[in-house]
């Protein structure tokens, strides 16, 4: 009786929606999932406004296969398996997209895919999920993603610290799969070559105040602290009362702190001594296109994991283009158009990619965030930049090995 | 969209649905007949989640197990770890009485949670657990999800069943009889410390049921699920709106809240695409909205409590 | 590690962050007290009233000065709330009004992110070095902190104490029957409890803003450790809720020695636990509702 009457209510509902929707056979849906609401929601807009930066280019250059439109929904994953799940269903089965670009926290990646989109046959690309588990997932070559895994970017750092001299550093991570897997791969190389771990702790995201977790790892007499954690939430706290109490001389994150609330909120001249890596591509100007696209839209390059929210709806905007619209070559399409040999596209050059394509010829597209040769996993590995605050942004100041 | 689209989403709903419910008619023994605040539900969903993946994944390096033991046998574990350690939390914490217990239950959880997250060797810690086997997973996606609802709807309706049965046995009348009027069943000769104890054991057990079949639905389970939000207070919100001491409202609470939480943002989805991302604040909005009108127009829960024989009024705060 | 050293960066955060939470436990406690239910909105609350503080200052105004405004706002958007989503749920079972607050914490977090946004924000830009006094190290908006809750833990124990509608506010706590038998208005003293938990709701909003960033679910973050600190010092106890806001600030900054810092946010429900155990009213041995 019960589940009747909510069929009915449902029905109902989504009759009408039907209705609401022009019907317009060539255009190709994809879903965006993001974490909007829930506890990384100041991270949700800047992805998933650069994954929109892709799919406008997409439509303003020639549109996706026959002149049809580029079409999107967004799903609201709330970093949770639960919501996740939920938003997955929804655009697989309501919405119809061929793909998916997200979502974000790992969990909710490892729920949507395993009861979503792998039985479905639907691809998704996430632009942040960086749990190992992901690589093992058993995916029928369905879910990649355009992040490299923590384990690349964490020992880049390590080794680049070293190489400038820094031998003795603390460790703060936020106690995520984000922050422990970078911690994790830090640690090891860093002892590995010498250096030495003067403190190493996790934190929980959220608390006011991290003083105390602070003064333990200063008593380890290290002048350098390395914070793995996000700049838009527990990452600009620790910052700030790292700082105010002068507790180091040197502060170094990742790429979740490569962000202009830091310089917004710290003001430029408080971080001289701040620097960050991020993931880059082999194209050095394939960054710096994106960066003025996307500033030009009104948004700000910085914001984190937009690069790879970028990258991943533009490759699967190539794949969608490749396949020909065909859901089942999606993944082939996609590997076929990440990973050269092939024309090298940057950015925004969607026209030129389309033409290469109708031509017939291989394309092999060269992302912000790095190039995505995708291995056997759907893993990318990372090439990365140390980058400093300078002139109200931040700037590469050396290339990471 | 078409018909095949919409049954898939369906499916999805009265999964969900179902695993929620489990969760509501647990709560309903607690608070619903017997008058206990627990407000650490995602605790119990935790223990019972983790029990199950522990047991029944693939072995993996660095944490406990797993022992790739049958499903049935998880979901057993589940529900008997989650007693197990209900037991000596109820015998601490059922002593506090309405708000204090609460707290204590919500402290109790928030423990739990920060355990799961930081315990590698027993939990995978933020990393959690994946290679959790479905059973029909290897079915084409419908056909997979149908058999996964059929599992949950029969353990729901025996779990139902099972429940009512109880309530209609003296126990049941028993239990309501120190919920109404605590100091009136220990004249009698009650035993109400033991009766409450098994009541928050008893529901406790549900909540671990509802917690492995979650984590064999997505074949992983991470920290994230625990959220109290999501894990506990979206239970009280489902029980209290679907009407507390009624099962079958408990089960009508679990369906039409999260129908209104999954359903909305279709809703909202129509609005302009340039104001999509707030649109989803809008929805959270809606969301709370809504919630306060099933409130002001069905305060009594959508199936308010029978009463048995002898009139029995609804639980105090 | 030196004495000083302990205090500087263990026991004065500890007490700040302490003082941040006893406001906004104050504030629950008394929606427990006088109202008798769990003020699930009570975080994010705080976040609008944050937030109606940074709308202010981004109008040029000193942040200090913006805050008594945005308390007299929040003050009014709170019996705003209350006859719009509680008030006609009074005469139900309490367990109804919790649920209607957990919709109002949903609403009123939406309502912050659709006008301000997610991105944290601060009221002042850049980083503050602490002043020296005798060997402490305090900045100036750590004192004003200290201060201002000072003020209104005295403003309002001498409120309740010595005014007519304090003494009205502290009868129907006790008892709602006779207070209202003895001629005490009960809807007057409902929105007179509203128009100070909303202010207070601004002011650990305020605070907590003021000495780290603000964003949509600073509140709704905080939301569990106040309400350990008000349960801790006793439901409807002002004075335990002080109390027990200040022990909490500090057992969670002193944990650091004794656990892993991801067991932080633990440390503060062990310390409950363990308390109610000896005290099962809490420290100031609160009511049982």
């Amino acid at each position: 009786m019960n589940k009747k009457t909510i069929a009915t209510l449902v029905g109902s509902l989504l009759g009408a929606a039907v209705l609401a929707a022009p019907a317009h056979a060539q255009n190709v849906k994809i879903g965006l999932l993001a974490g909007i609401s829930g506890p990384i929601a100041a991270m949700a807009p800047g992805m998933l406004d650069a994954s929109r930066l892709a799919i406008a280019q997409v439509n303003e250059q020639g549109g996706i296969l026959n002149n049809g439109k580029l079409e999107f929904t967004i799903g609201d994953s709330a970093c949770n398996p639960q919501n996740a799940t939920d938003a997955a269903t929804k655009a697989v089965n309501i919405d119809r997209v061929v793909a998916i670009v997200g979502p974000s926290c790992s969990g909710a990646v490892l729920a949507a895919a395993n009861s979503v989109t792998i039985p479905a046959g639907v691809l998704m690309v996430t632009p942040s999920g960086t749990s190992p588990e992901i690589t093992k997932l058993n995916d029928k070559d369905l879910v990649f993603r355009t992040l490299p895994s923590d384990d690349y970017q964490g020992r880049a750092l390590a080794r680049s610290l070293l190489e400038r001299g820094t031998k003795t550093v603390a460790v703060a991570y936020l106690n995520n799969d984000y922050g422990k897997g970078l911690a994790e791969s830090f640690k090891a190389e860093f002892e590995a070559k010498g250096g030495k771990l003067a403190g190493y702790s996790g934190h929980e995201g959220g608390k006011a105040s991290y003083r105390s977790d602070l003064a333990q790892l200063a008593r380890g007499g290290a002048d350098t602290l390395v914070i793995f954690d996000y700049g838009d939430g527990t990452g600009l706290t620790i910052l700030r009362q790292a700082l105010e109490n002068g507790f180091f001389k040197q502060y170094v994150g990742a790429d979740g702190m490569k962000i202009d609330s830091i310089i917004r909120s710290l003001g430029e001249k408080n971080l001289a001594n701040f620097f960050t890596s991020a993931p880059v591509g082999e194209a050095t100007q394939a960054l710096e296109l994106f960066n003025k696209a996307f500033a030009a839209a009104g948004h700000d390059p910085n914001a984190v994991f937009a690069t790879s929210a970028y990258d991943a709806a533009f490759l699967v905007a190539l794949a969608i283009e490749k396949a020909g619209g065909d859901k089942a070559k999606l993944s082939e399409a996609l590997r076929a158009v990440a990973s050269g040999p092939g024309e090298p596209i940057l950015p925004g050059e969607w026209a030129k990619a389309k033409k290469l394509i109708a031509e017939g010829k291989d394309i092999d597209y060269k992302g912000a965030g790095g190039d995505h040769e995708f291995d056997q996993a759907g893993d990318v590995p990372g090439t990365y930049a140390l980058f400093k605050v300078a002139n109200g942004t931040y700037e590469a100041i050396a290339d990471m090995k | 969209m078409d018909i095949v689209g919409l049954a898939n989403y369906a499916v999805f709903m009265a999964i969900l649905v179902g695993i929620y419910a489990l969760l509501a008619l647990g709560l309903n023994i607690q608070w619903g007949f017997s008058g206990l605040f627990n407000a650490g539900i995602a605790g119990f969903f935790a223990i019972g989640a983790y029990t199950s993946a522990i047991l029944t994944s693939l072995p993996a390096s660095g944490r406990v197990g797993g022992f790739e033991l049958p499903m049935v046998l998880g979901l057993l574990a589940a529900m008997a770890v989650a007693a197990l350690i209900a037991w000596p939390i109820g015998k601490i914490c059922l002593r506090f009485r309405s708000d204090y217990l609460a707290i204590a239950t919500i402290g109790v959880a928030e423990i739990i949670r920060l355990v799961v997250r930081t315990e590698d060797w027993l939990t995978g810690g933020v990393r959690g657990i994946t290679g959790i086997p479905r059973p029909f997973g290897d079915l084409p996606y419908m056909e997979s999800q149908m058999a996964y609802l059929a599992i949950v709807a029969v353990l729901l309706l025996a779990a139902y069943l099972l429940v009512e049965r109880q309530l209609k046995a003296p126990w049941g009348r028993m239990m309501r009889a120190i919920r109404d009027n605590e100091n009136a069943a220990a004249a009698m000769g009650k035993r109400v410390a033991d009766r409450r104890l098994q009541a928050f054991v008893f529901g406790s057990a549900l909540m671990g049921l509802a917690g492995a079949l979650f984590v064999h639905f997505n074949r992983s389970v991470t920290p994230e699920a625990i959220d109290p939000m999501i894990a506990t207070f979206l239970i009280w919100i489902m029980l209290i709106l679907g009407g507390s001491g009624n099962n079958r409202g408990a089960i009508l609470g679990a369906a039409v809240i999260w129908v209104i939480w999954s359903v909305s943002e279709l809703l909202t989805d129509r609005l302009p695409t340039e104001i999509a991302i707030q649109a989803k604040y809008v929805r959270v909005f809606i969301i709370g909205l809504t919630l306060q009108l099933v409130l002001r127009f069905r305060p009594e829960g959508i199936l308010p409590e029978r009463q048995h024989g002898g009139g029995t009024a609804p639980p105090r705060a | 590690m030196t004495l000083l050293d302990f205090l500087n960066f263990y026991l004065v955060p500890g007490i700040v962050l302490g003082a941040i939470y006893a406001v906004g436990a104050i504030g629950i406690t008394l929606v427990f007290g006088i109202l008798r239910f769990a003020h699930f909105a009570h975080g994010d609350m705080a976040t609008l009233g944050a937030f109606i503080a940074l709308a202010l200052a981004a109008s040029g105004m000193d942040p200090w000065v913006a805050l008594p405004l945005a308390m007299a706002i929040t003050a009014v958007i709170a019996i705003g709330v209350d006859r719009s989503f509680y008030d006609y749920l009074s005469r139900r079972p309490k367990i109804l009004t919790v649920m209607a607050s957990l919709g109002v914490a949903l609403m009123l977090r939406a309502v912050v992110q659709v006008v301000w946004g997610v991105d944290p924000t601060t009221y002042v830009t850049g980083i503050v070095r602490p002043e020296e006094y005798f060997g402490i190290l305090l900045r100036p908006r750590e004192l004003n902190t200290l201060l201002t809750v000072v003020l209104i833990v005295v403003g309002l124990e001498l409120f309740l104490r010595k005014s007519k509608w304090g003494k009205a506010m502290r009868a129907m706590s006790d008892n709602p029957d006779l207070a209202r038998l003895s001629g005490v208005d009960n809807r007057k003293v409902t929105m007179l409890t509203w128009a100070i938990v909303g202010a207070l709701c601004t002011a650990s909003g305020f605070m907590l803003g003021i000495n780290t960033e603000l964003h949509s679910m600073m509140g709704w973050q905080l939301l569990l450790p106040m309400f350990a600190a008000a349960i801790l010092g006793g439901v409807g106890r002002v004075q335990g809720a002080v109390l027990g806001g200040l022990i909490v600030g500090i057992t969670e900054e002193l944990s650091v020695f004794v656990v892993p810092a991801q067991y932080k946010a633990a440390t503060a429900f062990a310390l409950l636990l363990i308390i109610l155990l000896v005290r099962p009213r809490g420290l100031l041995n609160g009511k049982v509702l």
